[in-house]
């Protein structure tokens, strides 16, 4: 723990902002989860943990789970090799990195409501433009991306994959951007090839900053939602409903706000966990950069 | 020495990911030229008669502009107060022990991890509350709070890469712990300040249902908001919305080539000061 | 090893930084707090809040409507509040914002919402402003939708009755006349699809993908066959004979080939453009298509005609009732005022207003005669018996909880993972326990 007195004017900005705003709403949800709580019908009755249990058997909540995880795993991992790959190689670049670096942060630019729709368009089945590239190339008739279950969680990823993998890229370059001259000019002297010298030397200090991207991306997976819900809106059939779309559709549809507010929380231990397995597992890994040099 | 061919390798590479990366952006651009009757003709892809119809209704659209200042100005403001906080904070994490550090930075992000759908509802009673409806501040102050946690983490990662010899040195010298933060160690870490600084601007500028719920006219709607009201009740003006997705992106797109000279000046100036 | 700070240095230079800092944050606030939009109207008379959906047409008539209004009610001004267009949001914004008493004063809802909106108490009823003299002037069936029992809480604005729209020269090449049931529709496709050997020419395009509007779908496909998802008196009696057959007809249009698969991803927009670039035989749609389908620059202008859906045998032959009207929330400040303007807006004129210029289909009866309407939307006395006819969905407050639980079931349905009776049983069950716990 902070023991030092100087620590506390730095953190206590900090402290004070989430307290001020996000406090309360994030209290109410907790309180929200312990009732039976529905707007319109004036349903409003402390039930304990009922919803809880109730989420327990809720064979839609386990599906639910099952799609966000899949979907995570698989997102995050596209984007940190695609990422982080751009980023390597945008790294050894002089000339031209502006550029190419604005072009690779285009799909960021966009609102990602505004990106779902743009590959939604592009996966039109009648006359989008990768049914129509298939077909050109004597490809399958026309894939139906967002109506078929084997496909639509695929686009989806692939959709929110492509939107986010510029966080992953500009993390990363900056972590490589930080990683002094000299490390790279010792290791060579020493005779490390360039493989090896990524792996042994680059990859060890980039650890701490690649840790932060997986974790973050992987929390922000968990809560994905604008994506999935402006391309497929959980369907067919539920096989892209993720944690954060059936918990939208509980609140919002189904109008049972205590329940959704036990899905909301579910999600967030969820992503404690996660976090929690990161912080025991990977972070006593890495060490700040110059301590052990 | 492969490296005239390890070039042209990296360079091909590049090369096709950029395509790929842009490949749904330009169809995009490609869209918004073409008149409405052809929109779903494909054959051919470019354009047969290429029409400026879209952008005459997109600019002639007068939530648009407005939409875009109000954007720029928030998710500005946001970004800059969440920088200077968050840069606050993360300094003592960045330099405990170990284990102080976890649990402050758990506590600090396990605040911020319930999906916002959830907090709707009460963020948004408290905003009518205190009279902020359809304000900038309504959407700062929720901004603000939700990127923190995310600031905090991004920077304590960025300051523990620094080498602790430099700080040493400077609080030999008698430096204030303030000064050491403000004079040395940001300006080493720009290009980690300016990379959050613009994923968190990126951040609050997606933002979308805070943005839809607290906002009600011209005077506070930002940009996702202004481009979900393109379609109708019924119909998707596909081709006025591409034309309009690419003009609301040219702001960002701005600040992304600004910032990459930040980026190269801040390490140059961070070396240079090191020695 | 750190050494303890100077306590002497800390505080000298701590006020100066802080001080600094909180000017900084001072300066911004106040430029923010200065930075409020026009919310805050300095008014003597009256300003009316009306929020409605995005409306979208070859021109937006409503500016000009609200200024003629302006211009006949001196004193009062009426602020927009425009909504994106989809249902979901709409209704999620109404949900929040009603529920926090934001003083709206108009609101345009949707026809599925007013039971539920009623049953919160969101608002208000308009037994004494609305003169019943006045009332059968508009159509019955959504009049009835925007009532509660008996009690009128909103009035029509526009409305929408699922149509079914053909190819009329394909149909008259291969000598058909529109077909009356479901069979020979499929059998009519068949033949033309064979007959024009265009494998990009799809038999039937309707809306598949899993939201609202394939509930819509689905309801109207179980009321051609004679079932009911639930019957007037509120009992459930989904799980009988004529709703897995019908459910059963709609898969097999997939997988015989009729409907393309991808009815499963279509929504109202997806289906229309690709009937609209000449791609489909029939398809299932709400009337604004029309206006669509006859645009200048259609390839399909002038060969469209519009009937009513087909039924199955032991059926009959209706569409689903769909539109907005206007009501009036509690919260709102200015009831009088707010009733002045519902009354403008859904009068002969403004209608017709809305008609031209943004395709919204007239709820009065006689604006379906109306000369002048007639000249630019001939279809319209045709298109007269097909409103009249229409159903509403389930009226009841639950309604949208009930349209959860059969989405995700008909979807899986239409994707072949859930058999009709699987589906028909487990919507059962859920819609008993929905309806028998609340009650």
């Amino acid at each position: 723990m902070t023991r030092r007195p100087g620590a506390w004017p730095f953190l206590l900005p900090a402290v004070v902002v989430l307290g001020a705003i996000q406090l309360y709403p994030t209290l109410a949800v907790f309180w929200l989860s312990l009732e039976r709580r529905i707007p319109v019908f004036e349903v409003a009755e402390f039930v304990g943990l009922a919803n809880y249990r109730f989420l327990l058997e809720d064979p839609r909540f386990w599906q639910a789970l099952g799609t966000t995880a899949y979907f995570t795993v698989v997102s995050v991992g596209l984007e940190l090799l695609w990422g982080g790959g751009i980023a390597l190689l945008l790294h050894r670049r002089r000339r031209l990195r502006g550029l190419l670096l604005a072009g690779f942060l285009l799909p960021w630019a966009l609102p990602g409501v505004v990106s779902a729709k743009m590959f939604e368009w592009l996966l039109y089945p009648d006359g989008g433009l990768v049914n129509s590239l298939l077909g050109a190339a004597g490809g399958p008739a026309g894939i139906n991306w967002l109506g078929d279950p084997a496909w639509a969680i695929h686009a989806v990823i692939l959709a929110d994959a492509w939107r986010t993998t510029p966080f992953v890229l500009l993390l990363v370059l900056a972590g490589l951007e930080l990683i002094p001259h000299e490390v790279h000019e010792a290791a060579a002297v020493d005779g490390a090839g360039r493989w090896r010298g990524f792996v042994h030397v680059t990859l060890p200090l980039l650890a701490p900053v690649l840790g932060v991207a997986l974790l973050i991306r992987t929390i922000d997976a968990l809560r994905v939602f604008d994506v999935i819900y402006v391309l497929t809106g959980g369907g067919p059939a539920g096989t892209t409903e993720t944690l954060t779309v059936y918990a939208y559709r509980t609140f919002f549809g189904t109008l049972q706000f205590g329940y959704g507010a036990a899905l909301a929380v579910a999600t967030l231990l969820a992503a404690l966990i996660l976090a929690g397995g990161y912080l025991r597992l990977v972070a006593p890994a890495t060490r700040p950069a110059a301590e052990g040099a | 020495m492969g490296r005239g061919r390890s070039r042209l390798f990296s360079d091909l590479t590049l090369a096709l990911l950029l395509a790929a990366t842009a490949l749904p952006f330009l169809w995009q651009l490609l869209t918004s030229f073409k008149p409405e009757a052809d929109l779903l003709r494909l054959p051919p892809f470019l354009p047969e008669r290429w029409s400026l119809e879209h952008y005459a209704t997109v600019l002639a659209h007068p939530g648009l502009a407005r939409a875009l200042i109000n954007s720029t100005g928030i998710c500005l403001i946001a970004t800059l107060l969440a920088l200077g906080v968050g840069a606050l904070a993360a300094y003592p994490l960045a330099r405990t022990p170990l284990r102080g550090q976890r649990l402050w930075l758990a506590g600090i992000l396990g605040a911020s991890l319930l999906p916002v759908i959830a907090l709707v509802s009460p963020l948004y009673l408290g905003i009518r509350l205190l009279g902020l409806r359809d304000t900038w501040l309504a959407l700062i102050l929720p901004y603000l709070a939700l990127s923190l946690p995310l600031t905090v983490w991004l920077l304590t990662a960025f300051l523990r890469e620094l080498p602790r010899e430099v700080e040493e040195a400077a609080r030999l010298d008698g430096c204030s712990r303030f000064g050491i933060l403000w004079r040395i160690l940001l300006p080493l870490a720009a290009p980690g300040l300016f990379s959050t600084g613009v994923i968190i601007f990126v951040f609050n500028w997606n933002e979308f249902l805070l943005a839809l719920t607290f906002t009600a006219t011209d005077a506070s709607r930002t940009v996702p908001v202004a481009l979900a009201l393109f379609p109708g009740i019924h119909e998707v003006p596909w081709g006025d919305l591409a034309a309009a997705s690419i003009v609301v992106s040219l702001p960002p797109l701005a600040l992304i080539l600004g910032f990459h000279r930040w980026v190269v000046r801040g390490l140059t100036l961070g070396v240079l000061g090191q020695r | 090893m750190e050494e303890a700070p100077n306590k002497a240095e800390l505080f000298r230079a701590r006020p100066a930084r802080l001080g600094a800092w909180g000017l900084l944050l001072a300066g911004l606030l106040a430029l923010l707090l200065g930075c409020r939009g026009p919310g805050a109207p300095a008014t003597e008379g009256t300003t009316l809040t009306f929020v409605h959906g995005k409306v979208l047409g070859p021109s937006d008539p409503l500016p000009g409507l609200l200024q003629e209004f302006e211009a006949r009610h001196p004193g009062v001004r009426v602020r927009q509040e425009t909504l994106p267009s989809s249902t979901d949001e709409q209704h999620q914004f109404y949900l929040i914002n009603l529920e926090a008493r934001t003083p709206f004063d108009v609101i345009a809802v949707d026809v599925i919402w007013v039971p539920e909106f009623v049953r919160a108490g969101w608002l208000r009823d308009l037994s004494e402003v609305f003169p019943p003299g006045e009332r059968p002037a508009f159509l019955e069936t959504p009049r009835e939708a925007a009532s509660v029992d008996g009690r009128p809480y909103g009035v029509p604005w526009l409305m929408d009755a699922g149509v079914l729209f053909y190819r009329v020269d394909l149909l008259a090449r291969y000598g058909f006349e529109p077909p009356e049931t479901y069979a020979e529709l499929a059998r009519q496709a068949r033949a033309i699809m064979e007959g024009e050997q265009d494998p990009r020419l799809a038999g039937f395009l309707w809306q598949g993908k899993q939201y609202e509007g394939m509930v819509v779908n689905a309801f109207e496909q179980i009321w051609a066959n004679g079932g009911r998802v639930l019957a007037p008196d509120g009992r459930v009696t989904v799980e009988r004979p004529e709703v897995v057959e019908a459910l059963g007809f709609m898969r097999r249009l997939i997988t015989s080939g009729v409907s393309p698969g991808w009815v499963t991803a279509a929504d109202e927009e997806l289906s229309r453009r690709s009937f609209n670039a000449g791609r489909a035989v029939f398809h299932r749609n709400w009337p604004y298509a029309i206006d669509l389908f006859e645009a200048r620059d259609s390839p399909i202008r002038g060969k469209v005609g519009m009937t009513r859906l087909p039924r199955h045998p032991g059926g009959e032959r209706v569409s689903a009732l769909g539109g907005w009207s206007l009501t009036i929330p509690r919260g709102s400040r200015h009831p009088e005022a707010a009733w002045e303007l519902i009354s403008f807006l859904t009068g002969e004129h403004a209608q017709k207003a809305m008609a031209l210029g943004a395709g919204f289909k007239p709820t009065r009866h006689a604006l379906y005669q109306d000369p002048e309407l007639t000249r630019y939307q001939p279809y319209l006395p045709s298109l007269y018996p097909l409103m009249q006819a229409a159903r509403p969905r389930p009226v009841t407050p639950y309604y949208l909880m009930i349209s959860q639980i059969l989405q995700p079931e008909w979807s899986a349905v239409l994707v072949g993972i859930k058999s009709p009776e699987a589906a028909v049983a487990s919507a059962k069950v859920r819609l008993l326990h929905l309806l028998g716990q609340s009650r």
